[in-house]
């Protein structure tokens, strides 16, 4: 039905035209272009079989933050495309990634509190908690939940290399810096 | 820098520096006037000045300064660099790069200087200049990471991926055995990862296979790592090992559809075409019903099996692929087997599936054989993919009927809506498909996608003013009203202008394909930061894959589109320059006093409305202008909102050519492109490049009816051309003599032979005697009936696609829209045109456009049972009414009037 693979950059213009169908956050091409460029691991799209894209995930770890960790930018699946799972695939897909390369020990997102349908997606078949709760979250003046998902101990994996506080894999102060010229994070 | 000045005055200096570079411009500001106050001719200052007046938006104040600085001070490389920092913030690359050539005639070993002119030359594509450049780099500071890899890159870029596989080894080299540190373990695996892939790439296979498993501990991304072992295997024929891990990567990811194909390289059976014999076919279900054993819960097995089983064993494998996702009521499931419509007999053999499995569970309620009774979802879902069926075979009254049989059958699903708005879309009748996507979005306000999908119904529509409010309703962004031009909302765009182009609104038009144009100019530029960010992050192979992406970039379907669009505005502008404001006055007093009336009415209606519009758009401008943090922001507001400045360019085909060299460059393979290159440059009276377009449109396509049309236009301008004055003329004509014989028989025989000898070949197809008619018209004028003759004894057969049984007329609705404009524009013939549309109503009776029976041009059926439905309550319901009248050329039309 559907393939789901990781994304190279010539997915990148559809990545954006779908998601600009079917969610209010919108981000422009550099965004894209700089999530790739930084983690090209932990982009993953839904391919039907007309090779359109019907779905993608964006992620990114948190350079910042003391403990390692992925993000979830963005994830979206056309509404013509539901009941197939493949959200689901997605989110596993780029969370494996996360764990595997980056070594992340939790992985984050928001989501509008209003949204049931996703709400539902990430506690009941992904098993994300609620962290905390960010008033005002959204342009719109929604709030948003912050979940978190431990990936750590879960999968107990093979990793032959822990991070200092500080650091996921070095990044310049300027990682973080290509970022924010981007545009200001929201997702 | 700022050698030349008193202490006091240099470490100013080197304040203006770090207040730039932290960028605290204000202090910057005052401590290059505190220097300018006792030098002011000091040129460094005044440079620096300039750079960060240049920050604050005062660009012309900052041109002037650098310049003067550097004027004051030319050996300064420091001015030469501030000129070309300005050059670059600017996006004239060219310029800054010559500037920084001069800085560094000054000062060869400035490190800065050479980083940002290696920028310059990587974003420009000067891959000999960026290897020199980098290799200076290099030989100043061997001790940084990024010098060595930024020169590997550079021989990669240049064509030379062996001498930059040696540059990484030897940059190894210089590494400790136990390197990298922990916190450099990605990078040092994506740059290992990027060297294999060099050696990949320079058919070093045993050597890249060696060294990938050689460095399998050090590299950290362990899914490329397969990757890249598996295609190294295939190509190394160890196709015994690159089985295996196929089937590893299959059980980490059973959904990938490249394993499946790369799985299927290993064992021999895999065609590019897929043309299996039928021992390969045997095979290849063996191997599938292995793999479903395997991967149970991967629905890639079951689904590659129905693209190369065949007949029976098709429809059985059909069928148990069908049964179980309709009993899940999977939405896509038709467009998932929609490809298979495209091989012939498969369509017949879906039709007679689902038919039969719609009877069983109309009777049953079950599916047919079985004992188990389905849930009644089933049966909606299995309509709903019958009234698809229909749809693709263009028996759109069968398709509509299913879909409403579906909606009575279960009237909250959603889906149902947008597939009947479709389906009437295809028919026709663009108004009601309209209506049906907002019922569709009206039941579910939350859903930005049904919301897209009605936004871009409205505007096939042409119901621009109503599609823009209700695109609105998800793209309010803080502060602005609406943020599709900043979120780069290119399909918007373009829909928008295609429809504002078919109502003549060539402003609006032009403003939308310019916009996208722009986008791509933007990430053209993207591409900037990432130059050196990519360096230090390592991700080199997706940064070369990205360079790669941006050289193709323009290729991209969206950029065709809309370079076409503007194009078409051009040559519009062209043929019909815009009426200035005398030339309307003189039109209105040819009126008779009640159509006068009347206009004047409407004028003022139409500008009351326009004034009310802009004064709540005022309001909300201003209420929302100061956000949350307080700050008051001001957003540059467009000085051309509707894109009238852009109908006055002086020569609209100079505008047309700078688009269509892009679609030359960069789409040479599309008919289009040299179409609109043939109409530009018989215009501009630019008979060889019109000729090159001839031939590249014979290349494409020589039995296409447009390229027939442009090739006797052409002949039959060369025909007519007088003969040769001027030296120019001559040579032209000499041209044109050698090249005309190589270019198509017409050259042998007259025109009119050549146009009824196209005839002949073509005789059955419309289009083709369409393009016939219109030439013969074209070539001698009195033969009109005749030409008209030929449309009008063509004759609409029934045909069946892909030996389908239920067969369907062979016209297509936009061709027939297109003849009826041919007839009505260029053959100028009213009555045959009023015939041709009769006729078309029968074959078309959804058409809103030939006012067919069934359409809501003619019935308001369809409106009507929504108006009923929508009287619920619905707050966000936005009026349909206002459509057709209120379109963007009357009110365009009006206020031209006005001026």
């Amino acid at each position: 039905m559907v393939c789901i693979r990781k994304a190279t950059v010539d997915d990148l213009l559809q990545m954006q035209a779908c998601n600009l169908l079917c969610l209010p956050e919108n981000y422009q091409m550099k965004y894209y272009l700089y999530h790739i460029l930084s983690w090209p691991q932990l982009l993953y799209v839904a391919e039907d079989y007309n090779g359109k894209i019907v779905g993608y995930v964006l992620a990114k770890m948190e350079e910042e933050s003391s403990e390692c960790h992925g993000h979830i930018t963005s994830l979206a699946v056309l509404r013509t495309h539901r009941k197939l799972g493949l959200a689901t695939k997605l989110m596993s897909a780029a969370q494996a990634a996360m764990e595997q390369v980056y070594g992340a020990e939790y992985v984050s997102l928001h989501v509008r509190k209003s949204n049931r349908a996703a709400f539902r997606l990430y506690t009941e078949t992904l098993g994300y908690k609620i962290h905390d709760v960010e008033a005002k979250y959204y342009a719109d003046g929604e709030d948003a939940y912050d979940m978190r998902k431990q990936l750590k101990g879960k999968s107990g994996g093979h990793h032959h290399h822990h991070h200092h506080g500080g650091e996921c894999c070095s990044a310049g102060a300027d990682a973080a810096k290509s970022g924010e010229e981007v545009r200001a994070q929201r997702a | 820098m700022g050698a030349s000045l008193p202490s006091k005055e240099a470490s100013n200096f080197k304040l203006i520096v770090r207040s730039y570079e932290t960028k605290q411009y204000k202090k910057g500001l005052k401590a290059a006037d505190a220097i300018l106050k006792k030098f002011p001719d000091h040129g460094e200052t005044l440079s620096m000045k300039g750079l960060i007046l240049n920050c604050m938006d005062r660009k012309a104040e900052a041109y002037e300064l650098v310049r003067l600085g550097l004027k004051n001070d030319l050996q300064s490389h420091v001015c030469w660099h501030v000129y070309g920092l300005l050059y670059r913030s600017d996006r004239e690359y060219r310029e800054a790069i010559k500037c920084y050539r001069n800085a560094l005639k000054i000062d060869p070993d400035n490190i800065e200087i050479l980083r940002d002119l290696s920028l310059l030359q990587a974003q420009m594509r000067d891959l000999t200049g960026f290897v020199e450049t980098r290799q200076r780099l290099l030989s100043l500071k061997p001790n940084h990471r990024m010098n060595w890899i930024g020169f590997a890159v550079s021989h990669h870029l240049n064509s030379n991926a062996s001498k930059a596989i040696e540059i990484l080894e030897a940059y190894e080299g210089t590494l400790d055995d136990d390197y990298p540190p922990d916190n450099e373990r990605c990078e040092h695996s994506e740059m290992l990862l990027y060297k294999i892939s060099l050696l990949e790439e320079c058919g070093s296979l045993d050597r890249a296979l060696k060294e990938l498993r050689r460095k399998e501990t050090k590299i950290v991304d362990k899914l490329a790592y397969k990757e890249q072992q598996v295609s190294l295997l295939v190509k190394l024929n160890h196709l015994e090992e690159a089985t295996e891990l196929y089937t590893a990567l299959l059980s980490l990811n059973p959904d990938n559809y490249r394993y499946y194909e790369g799985l299927q390289k290993c064992v021999g059976l895999y065609s590019e075409k897929s043309q299996y014999s039928s021992d390969m076919i045997e095979q290849l279900d063996a191997l599938y019903k292995s793999l479903q054993q395997q991967y149970s819960r991967s629905s890639a097995a079951k689904r590659i099996p129905l693209d190369f089983l065949q007949g029976e064993r098709f429809r059985e494998a059909a069928e148990s692929y069908i049964r179980p996702l309709l009993t899940k009521g999977i939405p896509s499931l038709f467009s998932d087997l929609s490809p298979l419509y495209d091989q012939p007999g498969k369509a017949d053999i879906l039709e007679k599936l689902v038919l039969a499995l719609e009877g069983s569970i109309k009777k049953t309620g079950g599916f047919p054989g079985s004992m188990e009774k389905e849930p009644p979802s089933t049966h909606l879902w299995t309509l709903f993919f019958v009234a698809q069926h229909y749809d693709r075979r263009g028996q759109f009254d069968i398709a509509l009927a299913k879909i409403d049989e579906a909606i009575n059958h279960t009237p909250t699903v959603i889906d149902l809506y947008s597939v009947k708005s479709r389906i009437l879309k295809h028919a026709g009748d663009l108004k009601a498909a309209a209506a049906l996507a907002d019922e569709a979005r009206c039941m579910d306000l939350a859903d930005r996608y049904i919301n897209s999908e009605c936004v871009k119904r409205m505007l096939q529509a042409d119901q621009v003013t109503v599609a823009e409010k209700t695109a609105v309703l998800f793209t309010k962004d803080g502060d602005q009203h609406n943020n599709l031009y900043d979120m780069q909302c290119m399909w918007y765009e373009l829909a928008s202008g295609e429809s504002y182009f078919r109502q003549g609104d060539l402003g609006r038009a032009l403003k939308r394909f310019l916009a996208v144009e722009k986008h791509y100019a933007d990430i053209t530029e993207d591409q900037f930061d990432f130059h050196s960010y990519c360096l230090r992050k390592m991700t080199l192979r997706t940064y070369v894959e990205m360079l790669r992406f941006q050289d193709r970039l323009h290729s991209h379907s969206y950029f065709h589109k809309a370079a076409c669009g503007a194009i078409r505005c051009y040559i519009k502008l062209f043929d019909s320059p815009p009426k200035s404001a005398t030339e309307e006055d003189e039109e209105m007093s040819k009126l008779a006093p009640s159509q006068k009336k009347k206009m004047r009415q409407k004028q003022r209606k139409a500008e009351a409305r326009a004034k009310k519009e802009a004064e709540s758009k005022n309001e909300e401008t201003n209420a929302s202008n100061v956000s949350k943090s307080g700050k008051r922001h001001v957003k540059a507001v467009d000085p051309d909102p509707h894109g009238e400045k852009l109908l006055q360019v002086e020569d609209p085909l100079m505008e047309a050519t700078k688009y269509l060299k892009l679609l030359q460059k960069h789409s040479p393979d599309s008919l289009e492109t040299h179409l609109l290159s043939f109409e530009v440059n018989m215009r501009k009276q630019k008979i060889l490049l019109a000729l090159q377009a001839v031939k590249n449109l014979l290349r494409l396509d020589a039995e296409n009816p447009n390229s027939h049309c442009c090739l006797i236009r052409f002949f039959s301008k060369v025909n007519s051309m007088p003969a040769p004055v001027s030296d120019a003329e001559q040579l032209v004509r000499n041209v044109l003599e050698a090249e005309l014989p190589a270019v198509s028989p017409v050259h042998e025989k007259s025109l009119t032979e050549a146009n009824m000898s196209f005839l002949r070949k073509h005789e059955d197809s419309l289009m083709h005697r369409a393009a016939v008619a219109e030439m013969l018209y074209l070539l001698e004028p009195n033969k009109k009936p005749e030409a008209v003759k030929l449309i009008e004894e063509s004759s609409n057969n029934m045909v069946s696609i892909n030996g389908a049984s239920g067969s369907v007329r062979q016209w297509k609705l936009k061709d027939c829209i297109a003849v009826h404009k041919l007839l009505e524009s260029a053959m100028d013939d009213n009555d045959a045109a009023s015939r041709w549309k009769t006729r078309c109503a029968e074959y078309f009776p959804y058409s809103t456009y030939f006012e067919g029976s069934q359409s809501s041009a003619v019935s308001d059926a369809y409106l009507n049972s929504l108006s009923k439905n929508s009287e619920n309550g619905d707050v966000n319901h936005i009026e349909l009414t206002d459509s057709i009248t209120v379109n963007g050329k009357l009110e365009a039309r009006f206020k031209d009037l006005k001026v």
